[in-house]
Formats: structure tokens, sequence, C-alpha cells
């Protein structure tokens, strides 16, 4: 979706005067409205940021802005292992986005470009295991990576091979998003005696890079909010904790009170490389939920 | 020749064979994995390199420590043995949970009689399970909640009573915090203040064989009474957390642990006392509470050499020198009786009243880990009970679940007793029957001295009565015959004492202990 | 209802027609829809059952018909090929074979042979008296035995199936090279793998990835559900576990527990009807809140479009666990709003607004749905906007002209065309809100307790969903794995009878190839 596309009321200009009353008044709720979501949307977010840098006390207050400001928090974070976990969950993000993308695009293109016998029940069979739900089978996973000596300290490769290895089941969007590339550029490079392969990079993927785009960030994103997953694979090693793990043992019943203004701190570092990468590929993430939406 | 090296050949195998002095066994270097709590994790770091730089057995141990809660570890082992520390750190709820589970190497018989002669007699009680076999180290002697105040609010002459505490609190408008809603562990103290009990027993696999519970009763009816005149107050909070002082309160009931961030809160405000008493129909009672250990354990192990080492290590972890380096920094109470006659320990205030309220505590044995989460919701019934009839519904509810645990667990069957007579409600016991392999039924019960000492043996939800008197084969004569006016097939014993009744289906056999 | 013709049909209003369809769902499509289900399954057994034959027919024919290279490489792998100059087929299919019959040899034949059990010998313990010390000594191990019992179970179709194509091969290139034409080289059948075989070339990675940790860990758990899995019988370390058959499913199902409790098919049913009412209205609450914010921010005239936009999105780029973590504290009873709101004394005393117990725990279920609304709005405001730009603007256009207000444009217009061109979205939405494990168990963790649903597998409280109850049972007290995988099989099934439903009432299940 192109941003240069018609807006839905740009009709004709009005030409009462009456109708621009009202519409001015309209307009002026319309922003009050905003106001207040967008108040309340920030709230949360720059309680954690101010509570980052409260100093007088490390448990929760009922108050928001500090008494006293300080990066206390931010310097103690230096003292555990948060450094080693950012670095695990950086380190599996990356790789993720990278291998996962390429799963997604070969699974995607594959379903939306080819006609072969198994393809309908294969898509069947897709949706069918998508309605099981995927909390059990952590017992499981857990247990091959283990005898893969995935775990614990070395959970990094672990967790990334089980993100890559289960991500083709998610090809649904960039699928749309193939079909609507026209198959006749297919056909003709066909013609021309291009491989499959050759068609593949040459014509499709250079007009697929919104959704590219999109496929990286989300296999991204996906790796620094897992808590539950993760936390089942590190199995009590810090050494093999993400950021979600570590952070979310700090909000522990006989942690909070020592932790809870650095679980902020962490909080903070936490969401801002991804926010920031989020606002600059915002284009592109729109285009992916819009089109998965709409292409079902 | 050949009988010469037939001589020396045997030679050798008998000094193999020979039981060695360990200190040559055990010299090595082990890598293993240490998890305790977060707050002592660098100090146990030190400790273990003490260890290795004292010990006189040539033991290295290249430990990999981490932070597991106490309350995460069991949690943890349960769920794959394999890979949990070596050496782990839990609480007493816990035990029976990780014996089962097989996450605990029984101690050897040495290292039994150490724990035996060094520690506290509950602690060692603690570890000990029904079968008389010890599988743990106890770490600490100080898991139980009392009493922090703000003695601003707080005067020193109500302490002793709830109804003041709650009457001052509800005029300073300050919160009084008390973990009623959703923890068992702090509820259960209205219920231990009126000498109800549940006392849990376990075999050495770990299974629940019995269990002695008298919440339901009308004991249990007043302590609900004085629990509803707390969560009821609308300064009550349900809660043990240190901050709750940062955030309004003047009371909280917690534990040892907190003392460090209230201290921080509080300064010189702070007040600590054992729990105070109420008041039900004319008659006080004062508050009892749980009264707990935390454990050192060691994980099973294949190499006979690393295990007794990992014992060794735990004994030096829980022995007088640890324990007092971990009183000085963190505050914690120890288990080891010579740590706890020092004198730094003994004049500690916190610690003096942790071991007053321990006066009226119970000490933690074996729970079954479910019991937590049934026991929990009563304080949720009791706040929005209207009636007696609700609270008495809410005991019920308790009860009923108790009984589907044994019933997912062992299939139950009841021994209902009613020692003076079956119109004296107050007098009523129900014991469990623990199923065996083999399908028959057993338990063990102390009849009391009293009028009447019967009961009968019921299907909990049917109350069928077809089993009991009419089938006893073995040890007729212990019991009383009713002759045939017996319809509800009781059995009265002749006299008091332990009897252990044994139920297969046609025949119960019952034998005097 | 009877049956409507077409134009009947469309003489009826939207309503109506929805009704209709509804209804005729129940009536006539479902029943045909099984009855069709049962005569096809038998038809299909019948069909299957007649091609193992003709393969078996054709095997043996090959075998027969064949000459010496053919009738080794029943024997050897890919000999045939190797024969025949194929080099490279050959020596895959040969590499096959030796690894298949070494692993079956090594390991497979253990697993194999120890799953009617699930294992003979638990763990054993012996007292050292050297060491003066007890040692355990495991022996087998039932998870494991599942688990590659399965996989090698998985092996063994997959070495008939490549067993199957390799006496194909041999038949095919037999006929080639009669027919007088060259086999294909081993360097056009790489090329192939690009070109023609393509398909397969891409598809063999993800799919391997999706069998073995996907579909394996899925096998396993529905098999989980006929074992005794749980804390007591973890299958290595206490004791082993074993089949048991549907005993599980009668305890999940069964009404009544022969005791005075709630039964967990009590349990099973008020969770589930809450987590129906979670889905529906976090579904539908965002998508209604949603579109209305996105036309907020679209209408004509409203500046600084994309600062709102990027406000709001903030929820999706900030992982739910600080968000929702935080949020979950704001509201706690020591937390910052109730701090604030006392210290306006605008209340007395501090709101309870995860322990509350009165209705039914309402307050916090209300909670939830709102804080989700704060989550949702976000994805549901980016979705409508890229919808909103393709309704053809003439529409309102002429609808203007003819008079018509705001509120008519959007029911006459808007809503149709989103509810039509976003209903496949709204069935996922909803599905995926069922299984929402995150947003629950992070704000509530299930709480407040449900006082008469807790069982002896643990507590359940009553903003718990299926999923987080489902976790619950496989971290609470007793482990009860057995349990969790009856109702994850249960949690498949509701959602399967939804999406069935839906898609069969839903207008706009559009023909795929349409959108080229």
């Amino acid at each position: 979706m192109s941003e240069k596309r018609v807006e839905p009321s740009s009709a004709p200009v009005q030409q009462h005067m009456g109708l621009k009353a009202s519409r001015a008044i309209s307009n002026t709720a319309i922003y009050v409205l905003l106001v207040i979501i967008s108040v309340i949307w920030l709230i949360p977010f720059v309680c954690i940021v101010l509570q980052s840098f409260r100093v007088e006390s490390t448990w929760q207050v009922g108050y928001v802005i500090p008494q006293k400001w300080g990066l206390d928090n931010y310097r103690n974070l230096l003292q555990t292992d948060f450094t080693r976990w950012y670095l695990n969950t950086f380190i599996i993000a990356l790789i993720t986005a990278v291998l996962q993308t390429v799963i997604v695009l070969c699974m995607s293109y594959t379903l939306s470009r080819f006609r072969f016998k198994m393809r309908g029940p294969l898509m069947r069979f897709m949706l069918i295991l998508g309605m099981f739900p995927g909390m059990l089978t952590m017992i499981i996973l857990y247990r091959v990576l283990k005898d893969l000596g995935m775990t614990q300290e070395n959970a990094v490769p672990g967790l990334i091979l089980v993100y890559i290895a289960s991500s083709g089941m998610g090809y649904y969007v960039s699928k749309g998003f193939f079909d609507t590339i026209p198959k006749s550029l297919d056909e003709a490079a066909r013609v021309d005696g291009a491989t499959r392969l050759q068609v593949l990079y040459k014509i499709i993927l250079p007009l697929s890079k919104p959704i590219v785009i999109y496929t990286i960030l989300t296999a991204f994103m996906g790796p620094w909010g897992d808590f539950v997953f993760a936390r089942y694979i590190s199995f009590g090693a810090s050494a093999g904790k993400n950021v979600a793990v570590g952070l979310y043992d700090w909000l522990s019943k006989d942690q909070i009170n020592k932790s809870y203004t650095m679980f902020c701190a962490g909080g903070v570092l936490v969401a801002l490389p991804v926010t920031i990468l989020f606002m600059c590929l915002q284009r592109y993430y729109v285009e992916g939920v819009t089109g998965g939406a709409v292409k079902g | 020749m050949k009988k010469l090296l037939a001589i020396v050949l045997a030679l050798v195998m008998a000094i193999g064979m020979m039981p060695v002095a360990t200190a040559d066994g055990l010299a090595g270097t082990y890598d293993i994995k240490v998890w305790v709590a977060n707050e002592i994790v660098d100090l146990t770091k030190q400790q273990i390199e003490d260890f290795n730089a004292t010990n006189t057995e040539g033991i290295t141990f290249n430990a990999t420590i981490e932070a597991v809660g106490e309350g995460d570890a069991a949690t943890q082992m349960v769920t794959d043995v394999e890979a949990g520390g070596d050496i782990f750190c839990f609480a007493q709820d816990q035990f029976a949970r990780l014996v089962q589970a097989g996450a605990l190497a029984k101690l050897g018989t040495r290292a039994q009689q150490t724990v035996q002669e060094s520690t506290d007699a509950d602690a060692v009680a603690a570890v000990t399970t029904a079968d008389g076999n010890m599988f743990a180290y106890p770490l600490t002697a100080d898991n139980g909640y009392f009493m922090y105040y703000d003695n601003t609010v707080i005067p020193e002459e109500d302490i002793d009573s709830l109804e003041a505490l709650i009457a001052d609190c509800e005029k300073a408008q300050k919160n009084f915090a008390f973990e009623m809603q959703s923890s068992a562990w702090y509820l259960a103290s209205f219920f231990f203040g009126t000498g109800c009990i549940s006392q849990w027993n376990a075999d050495d696999s770990g299974v629940f064989t019995e269990v002695h519970d008298t919440f339901n009763s009308d004991k249990g009816l007043i302590a609900v009474k004085g629990m509803q005149k707390l969560v009821t107050s609308p300064y009550h909070v349900s809660s043990s957390e240190a901050s709750a002082f940062a955030n309004g309160a003047a009371i909280v009931v917690t534990g040892t642990w907190a003392s460090k961030d209230i201290e921080a809160i509080l300064g010189d405000h702070m007040g600590v006392a054992d729990l105070p008493s109420f008041e039900v129909d004319g008659q006080s009672y004062h508050l009892g509470s749980f009264f707990g250990f935390k454990l050192m354990g060691v994980k099973p192990q294949v190499d006979p050499a690393k295990a007794a080492a990992l014992h060794l290590l735990a004994q030096y972890l829980t022995g007088e020198k640890c324990s007092l380096e971990r009183h000085t920094a963190k505050g914690w109470g120890p288990a080891n009786l010579a740590a706890q006659a020092n004198e730094e320990v003994a004049n500690d205030p916190i610690l003096k009243a942790v071991y007053e309220q321990k006066k009226y505590g119970v000490v933690q044995g074996a729970i079954h880990g479910s019991w937590w989460d049934i026991a929990k919701v009563i304080g949720e019934e009791v706040k929005v009970a209207t009636s007696d009839e609700d609270l008495k519904a809410a005991l019920q509810n308790y009860e009923d679940k108790m009984v589907s645990l044994f019933d997912l667990d062992t299939s139950a069957l009841l021994f209902v007793g009613a020692w003076n007579g079956w119109n004296n409600a107050d007098d009523t016991d129900t014991f469990y029957f623990k199923k065996g392999d083999d399908g028959s039924y057993t338990l063990t019960l102390d009849v009391p001295e009293s009028d009447y000492m019967g009961g009968r043996i019921v299907n909990p939800g049917s109350w069928d009565t077809d089993k009991g008197f009419a089938q006893v084969t073995t040890g007729a004569d212990l019991v009383k015959d009713l002759g045939a006016d017996n319809p509800d097939n009781n059995i009265v014993f002749a006299a008091p004492g332990n009897y252990t009744v044994t139920w297969t289906g046609s025949e119960v056999t019952i034998i005097q202990n | 209802m009877a049956n409507l013709t077409d134009l009947e049909y469309l003489r009826l209003n939207r309503w109506n027609r929805f009704i209709y369809r509804f209804s005729h769902f129940f009536t006539e499509k479902l029943p045909n829809g099984l009855k069709n289900f049962f005569v096809g399954t038998g038809r299909r057994i019948a069909g299957a059952a007649k091609k193992v034959g003709a393969e078996c027919v054709d095997i043996w024919s090959t075998f027969v018909n064949g000459d010496w290279k053919t009738k080794l490489s029943f024997l050897v792998m890919g000999f045939g090929n190797l024969a025949r100059g194929q080099i490279l087929r050959g020596i895959l299919f040969l590499l096959f074979e030796i690894v298949f019959i070494f692993y079956m040899v090594t390991t497979g034949a253990y697993w194999l042979s120890m799953l009617p059990s699930l294992g003979l010998q638990g763990p054993s313990k012996e007292y050292d008296p050297i060491y003066d010390t007890e040692i355990t000594i495991p022996h087998d191990n039932s998870f494991k035995i599942l688990l590659y019992g399965v996989l090698t179970i998985f092996f063994i179709i997959a070495f008939i199936y490549t067993w199957r194509v390799n006496v194909r091969q041999n038949k095919l290139a037999e006929q080639i090279l009669k027919s007088g034409k060259k086999l294909r080289s081993g360097r056009e059948d790489l090329r192939s793998m690009v070109d023609d075989q393509f398909h397969k070339t891409l598809l063999a990675l993800p799919l391997t990835g999706i069998i073995i940790f996907t579909v394996l860990p899925i096998v396993f758990m529905i098999l989980v559900a006929f074992t005794n899995y749980d804390g007591a019988h973890n299958g290595y370390s206490n004791a082993l576990f074993s089949w048991v058959g549907w005993k599980n499913f009668d305890t999940m199902l069964n009404w009544s527990n022969n005791s005075g409790t709630q039964s967990y098919s009590a349990t099973f049913g008020e969770v589930l009807t809450w987590t129906l009412i979670w889905a529906f209205f976090a579904t539908f609450t965002n998508y209604f809140l949603g579109m209305f914010v996105a036309m907020a921010i679209n209408k004509k005239g409203i500046k600084l479009k994309k600062v709102w936009r990027t406000i709001l999105v903030l929820t999706i780029a900030i992982p739910q666990f600080i968000s929702l973590l935080y949020v979950s504290k704001m509201f706690a009873k020591d937390g910052i709003l109730n701090g604030f709101l006392l210290s306006m004394g605008w209340i007395s005393q501090a709101i309870d607004f995860w322990g509350d117990t009165a209705n039914n725990g309402l307050l916090a279920r209300i909670m939830v749905i709102v804080i989700n609304i704060w989550i949702g709005i976000p994805y549901l405001m980016l979705i409508v906007t890229g919808i909103l730009m393709n309704i053809p603007a003439d529409l309102y256009e002429s609808a203007r002209i003819d008079g018509a207000n705001a509120w008519q444009q959007y029911t006459k217009i808007t809503l149709p065309y989103m509810l039509f061109i976003t209903g496949p979205y709204l069935l996922t939405s909803f599905t995926g809100n069922m299984n929402n494990f995150n947003v629950i168990y992070l704000l509530t963790g299930g709480a407040p307790t449900n006082a008469a649903a807790s069982s002896a597998a643990g507590a359940v409280g009553f903003t718990d969903l299926l999923i987080t109850w489902l976790f619950k049972i496989t971290t609470g007290a007793g482990n009860y794995y057995y349990l969790a995988s009856v109702v994850g099989i249960l949690v498949f099934v509701v959602v399967a009878v939804i999406s069935l439903i839906v898609y069969n009432v839903l207008p706009s299940i559009k023909n795929e190839e349409d959108f080229q």
C-alpha cells in the first residue's frame, strides 16, 4: 500500500460555511481525544524511564517523580550479568533475523508460486498444526536441545535453532505478498530460459523489499520478548539467559525489592534499540501487517 | 613364578576390595554446579574456595555458582533432575516433593550422625523422612514470620492484641499488611493459633501416606472468625513485602529476609515483636505460625567419590563457620547449634523475635505441594463471607479438596474417628488411608483416651459404611464387640494407643503398634 | 429451516442472511459435512488400501520383470543407479540405507522395542560402603524412549518411502534405457534442483525443521495424554511412566469425581467459558476502537498524523514482557495508580485490581480486557489505515451527494467493506486471543484465585485462560503433564471447531487465486 493513495474523505471541497464550522468542531474534539489517548499510551513508558533514574529506594513506590535522581541503577546493571544477557539476546536476534527470513521466504515463495501435488494438503496440514497450543511442546524441545548439548550455558544456539526451525509455519504474510506479484513476470523470464532459482533472485526478490524487511524486523524483535521458552532452555544458568528471562527473574518475589528500579533501567535499555529500529522501519511493518490481515 | 603371580594378583585384589581410607579416595578435581539464593552467591563462592584451600582430603571443586532462589530451585529440579545443581538450597516445604522426584541423595551413615549431633533438633526432623532417613542438610532455622511495626504509629502496649492493632491502624489510616489472600503459609497462622493441625507424612519415596488435618472443625471456625476481623478491615492489605512500609503500612507480618529493607525504610522507628493474640467469644488465642528451615540438598550422583565429596562440601557449607558468615553478612539465622550459641547470633533482636514466635509456631513438616493452593483460598472466602454458614462452607470446601487430593494421588478411604461418641462434633478426627501397590489401604492412627474411642471406615462423598467392623479378621481382640446392633460397622477400640489399620477389600486387619 | 433458493436468499436482509447461514450450518452443512466426512473417510480408506495393493503389485512386477541390477537394488538401495551410471543418485540412496541400518542396529531397535512398555527398569539406588554414600544408577528413561521411539517410527516411514522411490526409479531407468533414451546425469539432476524440482529444494529445509521441531513435539504431546507422566513418574530419576489408555480423558471430562469438590470437567467448563468471553471482547473491543482511532487519525484536516501513529505503535515496538509487567505492577495494590488515587484523596483505600474476587473476579477480568485494548489498538489502527485507503473514494462521494451523514457513511460503506475484507483476520485474531498467553500471564498470572475451582493439579484463577491453566498444571506442585496434554488436545478441538463453524458462516472466504 503506497502512501500516495487518495484518502477516503478527500471529497470535493466543501462549499458550505456551516459544514466547515462543524468540521472544525469535530476536528477539535478529535484532537482532544488524540491527546488523551497519547497521554494514556505514553504514561507507562514515561514512568519506566523516570523510575529507572530513581535512586532513593529500589522497590515499588506510590509516586512517579524520583526524589533523588541518578544513574545508580544503570551503573548497578553493569555489575550484574545483564551485559551478558544483552549480548546473548542480540546475537540470537541477529542470526534469527537472517536465517528465519531465508526460511520464511523459501516457504512462502514456494507455496505462492508452485503448484505441486502436495501443496494443498501441506497447507491444510500446517493450518491444523497451528491450532495446537505450543506451550506443552516446550518440554520436548527442551529435551531434544539437551541431547544436542544446547541448553543451560549453551542455550544461545539452541534458541536460535528452535526459532528458525519452526519459523516455516509463519509463511502467511509473505505468501500473501508474493501472491500480489503478477505471475506473468515469472513466465516471461521462464520463456527467456531462466531457471526457477534465477527467477527468484533476479525478478521476485528485487520486488519484495518491503516484505523482506518486514520479515527481518519481526524476526529480530521476537527473541527480545521470549521469557517462557528461553527460561526453560537456559534452566538456571545465568550465562544462557536472554534479557527477558534475566529481567523477569528480577521481579520474582525474593528479588523485587532489590531489583525493581534496576528492572526499569534494564527495560529502558532493551526497549531503546528495538524501538528505534522499529520506528525507522515502521513503513514496512505497516505494509506487512496490513497485507497479512487482508490476504489472510 | 605362576604361584608368585597368583599371590601378587590376590594381594592386589584384596587391597582393592578393602575399604580404603576416604582420604585417598576423594582426592581430585570435581566440576560442580551450585544453586544458591542471589544474595549469597558471592559469599558461597568465597566459602567454596575456602573449602578447597582447607580440606584435608585433597578435594578441589571447580564450582559454577548460579543464582537460583530457594523458591525456584525445587521447581527446576523437579523439571529436570539431570540438569539441576549438584548442590542446591530449597525451602523445607519442598522436601517431600524433591525426595519423590529423586532429586535428593540420601545421607551416608556418618553424615547422618554429624547432622544429628550438630543441628537444631527440629531441623533434623525436617530433613528426615517417615522411614527415618535423612535427605538434606539444614541450612537456616529462621524461616518463620513475625511482626514488624512502625513504633510511631503503634504504641508498645497494643502489640499483644490483634483487635487493638487493627484499631490503631484504622485510626491512623495506615495499612496492616498480613498476606491472607494469596498465601497459605501466612494464613495458617490463625488456624495454628486455635490449635488446629495439618500434619502430613511421607515415606522414603516421597509419597504422602497420611494426613491428619483438623482445619474443618469448631476450632477452625474460631480461627476463621478471628481472620475475618482482620481481612474485613479496610486497612488490611495482603502483602508480606518490606515495601509495604513505604506504601502506607504501619504493620507488616513477614520474615527475617525483609529486615534489612525494613530497617532502611523505618530506621529507628522499626519495632519487632511476635504475633499478637485475637479474641473470639471472650477467649484469647495467640496467633501461631509456620516455622521452617531452609535446607541444602545434594543431587544423586553416579560417581561415589564425587557424591562423597559433595556431601562433605554440603556439611562444610552448613557448618558453624559458614553459618556464622551468612549471619554476619545477611542476617540469616543458623540451624547449626554451635553457631546458634554464638553471642552475636544469640543477641540478634530479630532472631529473638523469631524464636519468641517459634514458641507458638508449628514446625513445618513435609507438606503436599497442592496444599498451598488448596488452603490459600480460605482467605478469599473469609473476606466475602457474610455469615457463619459462609465460614463453615469455606472450611468444608477446603476439606473436600483435601479429600479430592488424595483421590487423585492414592484413591481415598477415610477413617472417621469420633472419640467421645458421634454427637460430639468437636472430637471428630478424619484420617486418610494410603493405597498400597497391592490395592489394599493402610493407615496409622493415634486413638486418644476418651469415652468412646471409635470410628468407621467410609468412602468420601458417598459415605458408604459397608467396610469396617464386620470384616475385622485380624486383631478382633483389640476392638470392642458391639454385637448385632452395629449397622454402621463402627470400630471401637478397647484401649487408647497407636494402631495400624489395613483394609484389603474384604478384610480388615488391626495391629497395635 | 427450509433450504432457500438463491433468489429467496438474496431477498433477505443482511441480518437474516447471517441467521440463515448460521442455522443452515447446523441443520444442513454440519450433518451433511459429517456424513460426507465419514463416507469420504471410508472411501478414502478403501482408496488407500487399493493404492497400497497397487503399489505392492507394482513392486512385485518390478522385481519379477526387472534385470539383475534392479533385483539387487531391492536389497542394496541405489545399486541400479550406480550400475547404470547415475553415480550421484546411487551414492545418496546407498548412503541413506547405510545410515538407516546403522541407526537401527545401534539404537533404533532399542527405542522401538521399549516403546510398548516405556521402559522396564527405573533407577536403582545403591549404598557404597567404601565412601559411605548412596549412589543412583539410572537405567531406562521413559521420556527418551517415547521421544526417540516416535522419531524412529518417523525414520522408518521415511526409509520405506525412500526404498519405494528407489524401486520405482529402477523401473523407470530400465524402461528409459530400453526405449533407447539416455538417463539424466548427476549434473542434470543438480540443475533440476534449482529448476523444475526447485520447490523441493526450497521446502526441504523448512519442512525438516517443522517435522522435527513442531510435528514431533505435537505427536509426543498427544501421546503423553495417554500416559501417567507427572512429577511422581518423571521417567528417569524416580519412577518410569507407562501407558494408561483413556484414563486421563476420563479424569478430565468426567462430570462427577466421587467427592464433594468441583470436578475437572466443571473447572474446564468455567475456564473455557471465560476464555471464549475474553477472546470475544479482546477481539471486538480492539477491532472497533482500533477502527475508530484509525478513522480519527486519518480524518481530513487532522495534522501530525505521523506523530499520533508513532505514539500508538510504541506498544508494538516495546517487548511485552517489559510493558505488560510494568503495567501489571502499576495496577498492583501498592502500585503507582493506587498511590496516586490515594494521595489525591479520591479513594480511601487501595483498589485491589488483581485480587478482588467479587463477582467471579469481575474487576480483574474487565481490567485485562481494558489493558489489552492498550496493546491491541495499534495493530488494528495500522491494518485499518491500510484498508481505509483502499476504499474507493467515489463511494463516499456518491453517498454524500445522496445526503448520507457521517454515521450512515460508516454503517453503509466503511463497516461492511471492513468486515468483508477482515473476516479471516477476525477469525485468526479470535483464536489468537484464546491462546493469548502473554497478556494474561504477565498481567495477572491468572489472579484472583478461583477458590471453588482450584484442584489438586494447582490453583486456577478467574482470569486464567485454557492456555495459562495448562501452563500452571505443568509447573504446579504435581507436574501433571498428562492432564496438561489432555487440556492441550481439548484446546485444539475447541479452536478447530470454532474455525470450522466460522469458515462456513463467513461470507468472505475467497478463493486464494482471486488475488492474482
